[in-house]
């Protein structure tokens, strides 16, 4: 069987061509019927996003991935990559951890991986190979997002002068944040303030109609321009987006509010040019004032300590790979060793028989030991050749050697069989068919 | 017995401090909760020291126990268990990273104070106001350690706050609001030990020297430092002084503290004789 991936992200084709490929959430239960019902298709996952448009399936040979890609259209055919086998898990893998996504470390996308998912779970198009493929994914994504910085740092503006209010501030409960002038980005940035915790939002503006019909939209309180100095003793964060052509706020009257609020810290965000906020005012102790440069050089730094993560984030994804790939090849090396011991198993049993019947008169102790005999030179016998069957992982040459040496390439003993006949030798023999199982479940 | 156990809890603190500054190059959670499990541990195995310790002395209160290496192995101790206390509070992983390097770095040269010569002098070794004076000193001090730790991070944050050039590590500090009160809280508290341990720290010296006061270096800069802290809650209560002048006082009178103990090991203090 075989993994593959088909699919294109804002990397290889431009926006207006993935707008035009993109499957709406209420038509991709069909879509991954069609995909199910492709000749060869086994299991099918699709993710689609705004930036990128992705099937993950599990076919019986790559030449299923023709069909998959005329499924997207022949508008996405000259920009789709085909992937298989190491390839697709690798980029699966790399999707889930953010790695590939237009903003590096960005925390949608695992969501939406697992949305994918949980969509052809429903649809009946997810499988066991699909799903162990994703639990590990998900993991190596988990671990990217906590052992490295690489989700830290906002990298927009708004959420950048959020995160900086909360490192000045703390929780934002409780706290008073003043929005003077109506720009839109300041909005923005106040809604989230508010939804953070925030318990007043005071709302100014030169025009006391437009501060009421501000305040409606955002859901704060109305106030006067005029009352700005006495508004500043009481705000712990001032979002300012004036259109003034001069400072609204000076050094002097937040001097003058500084001692009045005994220095409590605020956070002054000047979000317009020319600049309402005087810059000086910066100088002030425990005053801390962000103007637009500011903001944008903190979310630069933000994308850039992210980027220093990537690194190491794909690291841990190679890491994660490569154990998967090693537990899937245990996987794989687990039949001949079923097989194996059941052929020796039987072959002993068989003879065993033929001996009892030969030797009359054995009482039911004599009887035992001779089975337990038979047992313990087939797992000294198996010894050996299972623990260099399980070292190599189904990688090497020994599984198919074994199979060809011992004829069981015609044999279709399952391993449950084996593990049935090895119940019913004595504790050694158990203890070692208890090995198959947990190979299984890896 | 008391030295092994002072031995494995030293083996856990410098593992924990390892595991901590680990996690500072490498922001795995796995490191910060080993660090402070280490951590934990070595503080349970040093307190079981001391108790050993203290059977062991026996005789009375057990302040022959205190000598000057054991003096800074009790502040050790007390610090780590500060932090961890401070750390279920507020989750201050970073914090660890500061205080695990600290203790090793107390903790060696606590074993490098030749006890004998540090005895306490035999007139003053069973008194109640020197087992005061000995234990408020050493929770005084961790807890003023603690308020430094706090106040130097809050500087480096507020600092990198003002510059708008957030480090590497400005993303794993708790807020600066946080780093204020619990570094405030922590000097009030300190400030109170601080003085239970200069007022009873009078007392023995007039047992042993018949002068509450005498003129040592010791005495000086604890008197120094105790000033500094009570000018600092006063502005605090007063004018509403927070933030960067708070830290920094705090800063200035650690150091005045630390001076105190300078003065312990180097000179010959009037509360210790020469025999034991």
């Amino acid at each position: 069987m075989t993994l593959l991936c088909v699919g294109l992200s804002h990397k290889q084709a431009p926006i207006g061509v993935r707008e035009q490929i993109a499957v709406p959430s209420e038509q991709l239960e069909a879509r991954l019927r069609q995909l199910k019902s492709l000749p060869g298709v086994r299991e099918a996952m699709l993710v689609s996003t705004c930036n990128r448009i992705e099937i993950f399936a599990v076919a019986d040979s790559r030449a299923a991935g023709e069909d998959v890609l005329e499924t997207l259209g022949s508008v996405a055919a000259p920009h789709a990559v085909c992937r298989f086998e190491e390839e697709a898990l690798r980029h699966l893998f790399r999707v889930a951890a953010s790695l590939d996504s237009m903003v590096v470390g960005e925390a949608q996308i695992l969501g939406q991986v697992k949305e994918a998912a949980a969509i052809a779970q429903q649809a009946g198009a997810l499988g066991p190979e699909l799903s162990k493929a994703l639990a590990r994914a998900t993991t190596a994504a988990k671990r990217v997002r906590t052992e490295t910085g690489i989700a830290r740092g906002a990298v927009s503006l708004s959420s950048v002068a959020v995160q900086l209010a909360h490192k000045l501030l703390g929780s934002l409960d409780g706290r008073s944040v003043l929005l003077v002038g109506a720009g839109e980005m300041a909005q923005l940035a106040a809604r989230e303030l508010r939804t953070q915790g925030a318990r007043e939002l005071l709302v100014a503006n030169r025009s006391p109609q437009q501060a009421e019909e501000l305040a409606r939209e955002v859901g704060g309180l109305p106030v006067s321009l005029a009352e700005l100095p006495a508004l500043l003793e009481r705000a712990d964060v001032a979002i300012c987006s004036t259109g003034a052509t001069q400072a609204v706020v000076t050094r002097e009257m937040m001097a003058r509010a500084l001692k009045a609020r005994r220095y409590r810290p605020i956070f002054l965000v000047d979000l317009t040019l020319p600049r309402n906020v005087e810059p000086s005012t910066n100088e002030l102790e425990n005053v801390y004032v962000y103007d637009l440069d500011d903001l944008e050089r903190v979310a630069a730094q933000n994308r850039d300590l992210r980027t220093a993560q990537v690194g190491q984030a794909e690291e841990i994804v190679e890491q994660e790979l490569k154990a998967f790939l090693l537990a899937s090849r245990e996987r794989a090396s687990v039949p001949v060793l079923a097989r194996l011991r059941a052929h020796a198993e039987s072959v002993a049993r068989a003879e065993v028989e033929k001996t009892l019947a030969s030797l009359q008169g054995l009482d039911e102790k004599q009887q035992k030991t001779v089975r337990a005999m038979a047992s313990a030179i087939i797992n000294k016998l198996l010894h050996a050749p299972t623990s260099r069957l399980r070292a190599e992982a189904g990688q090497g040459p020994l599984g198919e050697a074994t199979a060809a040496l011992f004829g069981l390439e015609g044999e279709a003993q399952q391993p449950a069989d084996a593990e049935a006949s090895s119940e019913e030798g004595p504790a050694e023999t158990a203890a070692e068919g208890a090995v198959l199982p947990l190979l299984r479940n890896r | 017995m008391a030295t092994i156990l002072v031995h494995i809890a030293l083996v856990a603190y410098t593992a924990g401090a390892a595991a901590f500054l680990t996690w500072l190059v490498r922001p795995a959670p796995g490191f910060a909760r080993a660090g402070r499990l280490l951590l934990l541990v070595g503080v349970v195995v040093h307190f079981a020291a001391f108790g050993v310790s203290l059977g062991v002395a026996g005789a009375g209160l057990g302040v022959k126990a205190w000598k000057g290496g054991e003096l800074f192995s009790l502040l050790a101790a007390v610090t780590v268990a500060g932090y961890l206390l401070l750390d279920f509070r507020y989750e201050l992983s970073v914090a660890g990273a500061f205080v695990g390097p600290f203790t090793v770095a107390i903790m060696v040269p606590a074993h490098l104070v030749h006890s004998d010569a540090r005895a306490i002098a035999p007139e003053v070794s069973h008194s109640i106001a020197l087992f005061v004076h000995v234990g408020a000193s050493a929770i005084g001090t961790a807890v003023l350690a603690l308020s430094f730790g706090l106040s130097v991070l809050y500087l480096a944050s507020e600092r990198q706050m003002k510059e708008k050039r957030p480090g590497r590590l400005f993303a794993r500090l708790p807020s600066l609001d946080l780093l204020d009160r619990a570094g405030y809280r922590l000097a009030v508290w300190g400030f109170v030990f601080l003085s239970l341990a200069i007022a009873t720290g009078s007392l023995v010296s007039r047992e042993a020297t018949g002068s509450p006061f005498p003129l040592a270096p010791k005495q000086g800069f604890a008197i120094l430092a105790w000033a500094l802290f009570a000018s600092l809650i006063q502005a605090r209560l007063v004018a509403g002084w927070r933030g960067r002048r708070v830290a920094m006082l705090v800063v200035a009178g650690f150091v005045l503290l630390i001076g105190t103990y300078v003065g312990l090991l180097s000179a010959a203090p009037a509360l210790q004789g020469t025999a034991a």
